[in-house]
């Protein structure tokens, strides 16, 4: 579904991004791990058109995307969520979603639809989000009111009202306790089950390892391992590089 | 009574003025051109009328096309600057709107003789409404009825999708951009929309002062415009008017005898009001946890 190739993107010297090919197939969870500063985000930048690449091209069902703005990208059906919330706080939760809600229609309608739908005929499409979110009982409170995990639960529903089929979750359980992250495994296969495909980038290996069909190891903008959870835990380079001692510790 | 006409007039045009800098403010930008465009629809509303004998309405709605174009033209060069640049930049293109009207000739002759802007004389003899027999009481009522409707119709656009869009824009603009949200038509059109009601505006200034020069558009009046959202708060069209009716009504006429210590008390109010309730005095209700609204 999405395929990278040879994809670099340099900060100067720093090569935060270096020659990077992976491949994301349609349906399928990928955990995308490493130390930080190994490129991760950088990764996630670079696919939703944050940052433009140095180098390489960036296919997307087919298509090169790498010359593509940001929001084109979402409306071919990429989509994200920030390492650190980003929501619109001052904005009802389900005003959050309505925003998030990509109309693809071109047109009178479509026009009509993106600028002047009213809010009482645009609640009714946020409804099944905000249930799916367990969020129905708080759509009128202001996104930036709403306790974090909540909020994180707002930013993951907020990505999938676009209507994407490819989820880019940057590290969605940072800060979560055990029980919300385990809510949120069950929320990243219920998306999967509903034939979303997610790239998932995490520093909770217990999560990552659970929930990923495959996943793949950045160290220094490269990567250094690609393969099963088990294939990859077993690797000799990733233990060196990344889960040494530190990987019984809890995020 | 008819000082109090006169006085709901000036509040009634500065309201205009307060709403298109509250379109602007919403996606996040500060823009000290409010006043150009206020110029430019002064100046071509005011032109249709005296040079062309065109009637009121249709030379409103020329002035705020035109200064709506011009603010388009204007908002994509704009999209490349933020923050104190984006200020920097809109006072600068307000001078060069200024600066062009000083030096702006163009007269035709007429029966009261030569008509029309006069360079630094300014533009005198807007007599629309006294040669029409217009009250000031009944220009007063047509310029609320403007008013309101503005005011229908920003609140309009405000409960539909594009008030979400202006205003995640202004929440955070990297999050707009990731959920789809083309920031380019979001800011242009914030623009052009605050032009066309600046330009509104200014084409009523002009009609009701009947005599116009380039310094009735300079930096204060640029201040004015984003005043009003400031101190009344983006939540609502309401503050807006509370904050111009306070103002004009009490801060510059009811204190005119403080003279020009006024213009201090007015900055004064600016520095309180961000620093007491930043969000402006009127902040958006939140609803209890369970209430519904559509």
């Amino acid at each position: 579904m999405l395929k990278l190739e040879n994809l670099s993107r340099h900060f100067g010297g720093i090569r935060a991004v270096d020659q990077l090919n992976l491949e994301v197939h349609a349906g399928e969870i990928l955990g995308l791990i490493g130390p930080n500063g190994s490129g991760k985000s950088t990764t996630v930048n670079l696919i939703t058109g944050v940052y433009a690449p140095t180098a390489g091209s960036l296919i997307f069902k087919g298509a090169n995307i790498a010359g593509d703005s940001a929001n084109q990208r979402i409306e071919r059906g990429i989509a994200r969520t920030f390492q650190n919330i980003r929501l619109f706080n001052n904005l009802p939760v389900w005003k959050n979603i309505w925003a998030a809600q990509v109309v693809r229609e071109s047109g009178w309608q479509g026009l009509k639809q993106r600028w002047f739908a009213s809010a009482s005929e645009a609640r009714g499409k946020t409804l099944d989000l905000l249930a799916f979110g367990d969020l129905s009982h708080k759509a009128d409170l202001l996104a930036g009111n709403l306790a974090f995990g909540e909020q994180r639960r707002l930013e993951l529903i907020r990505a999938v009202a676009s209507g994407a089929d490819l989820l880019l979750l940057d590290e969605p359980a940072a800060g979560m306790n055990a029980e919300e992250i385990d809510d949120l495994n069950q929320r990243i296969r219920q998306l999967k089950n509903a034939g979303k495909t997610i790239l998932l980038i995490e520093h909770h290996m217990e999560l990552v390892m659970d929930v990923c069909d495959r996943i793949a190891v950045l160290n220094f903008g490269q990567k250094i391992a690609e393969g099963t959870p088990s294939e990859v835990q077993d690797d000799p380079h990733v233990q060196a590089a990344y889960l040494g001692d530190d990987s019984t510790e809890p995020a | 009574m008819d000082f109090y006409f006169g006085l709901a007039q000036v509040i009634g045009i500065h309201t205009l003025l307060g709403f298109s800098a509250w379109c602007v403010l919403q996606t996040g930008q500060v823009s000290m051109l409010q006043g150009g465009f206020f110029a430019i629809g002064a100046y071509s509303a005011g032109m249709l009328t005296t040079m062309w004998q065109w009637p009121i309405l249709p030379a409103l709605l020329v002035g705020g096309l035109l200064a709506g174009i011009v603010a388009v033209i204007v908002g994509f060069p704009a999209l490349r600057v933020k923050g104190l640049m984006l200020v920097v930049a809109t006072m600068a293109f307000a001078e060069v709107v200024r600066l062009g009207f000083f030096n702006l000739t163009w007269q035709v002759s007429s029966p009261d003789g030569m008509i029309g802007p006069d360079g630094s004389l300014g533009f005198g003899g807007i007599r629309y409404f006294p040669s029409n027999g217009w009250s000031t009481l009944e220009v007063c009522v047509f310029i609320w009825i403007l008013v309101a409707v503005v005011f229908l119709v920003l609140g309009w656009l405000d409960r539909s999708r594009a008030g979400i869009i202006w205003r995640a824009v202004g929440e955070d603009e990297l999050a707009a951009q990731s959920v789809g949200i083309n920031l380019t038509t979001a800011k242009v059109s914030a623009f052009g929309v605050g032009g066309v009601i600046a330009g509104l505006a200014g084409g009523v200034f002009a009609h009701y002062a009947t005599h116009i020069e380039h310094s009735n558009f300079n930096i204060l009046l640029a201040t004015f415009a984003i005043a009003y959202p400031i101190i009344g708060g983006l939540a609502s069209l309401w503050g807006v008017l509370l904050a111009a009716a306070f103002v004009q009504g009490f801060l510059i006429e009811g204190l005119r005898f403080l003279g020009d210590w006024r213009s201090l008390l007015f900055g004064a109010l600016i520095v309180v009001v961000m620093l007491v309730r930043p969000d402006g005095v009127l902040r958006r209700r939140e609803p209890k946890a369970g209430a519904r609204h559509a």
